[in-house]
């Protein structure tokens, strides 16, 4: 929701400009205070509506993100999408995970187990993005820890699977898949912004990270 | 029209404003150092390596008797090695303690995720605190090593461990003594010959202080390991 206003926002900012500059032709101005009111209208109307739309509405960017990280087409509509970076994504999967993870059977320190991934998984993106960082990429950080958290989905996947095979040479071959597909679709985003000479270097933590937690996946 | 030119000096103005204090705010970066620390540009010398410069780190490590390491990294130390091998550490133990629990066919196996906690504050403060520590000493007792330098190579010592963690997936209670010993003796004696080259500079006495720390944190380290991670297992 606050994406909208501040849009909004913009675009009242673009069209407050475009009013101030003294108008000669009266009819230019009353055409060009239009728009205002409709923008005026659009932002009472993102705080007018119910709950399930705004919901809906942000469940819909998150989708269309997913689907922009994890199809490994470099496309550039993909490029211009991902730089909208948003964190509620990241965070949706990390809990998945970590509540998919701390509910199965096979242990007896679910709290233990949630707080651990969760802190995996927030430290984990940082400590990479800022390793690629340092290593002369140039990453923004946010948009960094938000294609890692997206790309988190496919071990959440592995995990939801895992929770109803119970053979364990089956439970190894879905998460070794759902560990590479996670591992490419980062490493696709990663790897165009690093120097040549340092890409195994800020590529290899990436594939720890994601090995991490497709082991718990696959043993917890 | 007269409003539009006013418009644009006053743009000028503004963008000559800026650039003139970023040129003062620039100024003001390079002379604080007090804060220095905590920005990324500080570290960005000390990650300058490439794929084959930390292999070849690394392949020195485990030939202990060759003092070369400090010619390796002189000019170039790194902070890459140490982070990065101690993540990988740190999932590998999470990784066999694990399994070597699992093996025994119990009916209720749980899954032990303290390790993980454990393992990191215990590496991370060994292979980081360590350092900090020496280095300290050696200031005071004046040997010429710089700070960056003595992480470099406390973090790729640490690198005998990765193999030894591999290897502690097997059951047998002597045979893991055995290559804790062996690890222990590595990794100390590859800190104690490469710094004998600055060390020998110092009085006796002063030699044996840093000597000792180094041998006592190697020791509690691997006594650690042992005893936390890779116990006996009972059958």
């Amino acid at each position: 929701m606050e994406f909208e206003v501040q849009e909004n926002q913009a675009n009242n900012s673009i069209q407050g400009v475009i009013n101030l500059q003294p108008q000669v032709n009266q009819v230019q101005a009353q055409q060009q205070e239009i728009p205002i009111k409709q923008t005026d209208l659009q932002v009472s109307s993102t705080l007018e509506e119910s709950v399930a739309v705004t919901l809906l509405r942000d469940l819909r960017q998150i989708g269309v993100k997913l689907r922009c990280v994890l199809v490994p087409t470099m496309s550039t509509n993909n490029a211009r999408e991902l730089r909208n970076w948003d964190l509620w994504g990241p965070l949706v999967f990390c809990l998945m995970l970590a509540l998919t993870l701390s509910m199965s059977g096979n242990n007896d320190d679910g709290p233990g187990i949630f707080a651990t991934i969760f802190v995996l998984i927030w430290v984990g993106s940082f400590v990479v993005t800022l390793n690629a960082q340092l290593l002369g990429g140039k990453v923004s950080f946010f948009q960094s820890v938000c294609v890692l958290g997206y790309c988190v989905f496919p071990i959440n996947l592995g995990a939801l699977f895992t929770l109803f095979f119970s053979f364990f040479y089956l439970k190894m071959l879905l998460v070794i898949g759902c560990f590479m597909w996670s591992t490419y679709s980062a490493v696709g985003f990663l790897k165009l912004l690093i120097p040549e000479q340092k890409r195994i270097l800020a590529l290899y933590p990436v594939i720890l990270f994601y090995l991490f937690l497709s082991w718990f996946a696959l043993i917890v | 029209m007269d409003f539009g030119i006013q418009n644009q000096t006053d743009e000028q103005q503004q963008a000559n404003k800026e650039s003139s204090n970023q040129n003062v705010n620039e100024g003001n970066k390079k002379q604080s150092g007090c804060c220095a620390f905590l920005t990324v540009e500080f570290y960005t010398p000390y990650f300058n390596v490439t794929e084959n410069d930390v292999i070849q780190r690394i392949q020195g490590t485990f030939l202990p008797l060759k003092p070369d390491f400090l010619n390796l990294i002189r000019g170039n130390p790194d902070l890459w090695g140490p982070i990065w091998i101690n993540a990988t550490l740190i999932f590998m133990i999470t990784a066999i303690a694990n399994l070597r629990q699992i093996d025994e066919e119990k009916e209720n196996q749980s899954f032990v995720i303290s390790y993980v906690p454990q393992a990191t504050a215990l590496l991370y403060i060994i292979a980081f605190g360590t350092p900090i520590v020496l280095a300290a000493v050696m200031k005071f007792l004046g040997v010429d090593l710089s700070f960056f330098q003595t992480i470099c190579l406390y973090g790729y010592s640490m690198s005998t461990l990765l193999p030894i963690t591999i290897l502690c997936y097997f059951q047998n209670e002597l045979f893991l003594w055995l290559i804790i010993v062996y690890g222990f003796a590595n990794s100390s004696l590859f800190l104690i010959v490469n710094l004998k080259e600055e060390l020998d500079k110092l009085q006796i006495q002063k030699k044996y202080i840093i000597i000792g720390i180094v041998v006592t944190m190697q020791l509690s380290l691997y006594l650690f390991y042992k005893l936390v991670f890779f116990s006996y297992v009972t059958e």
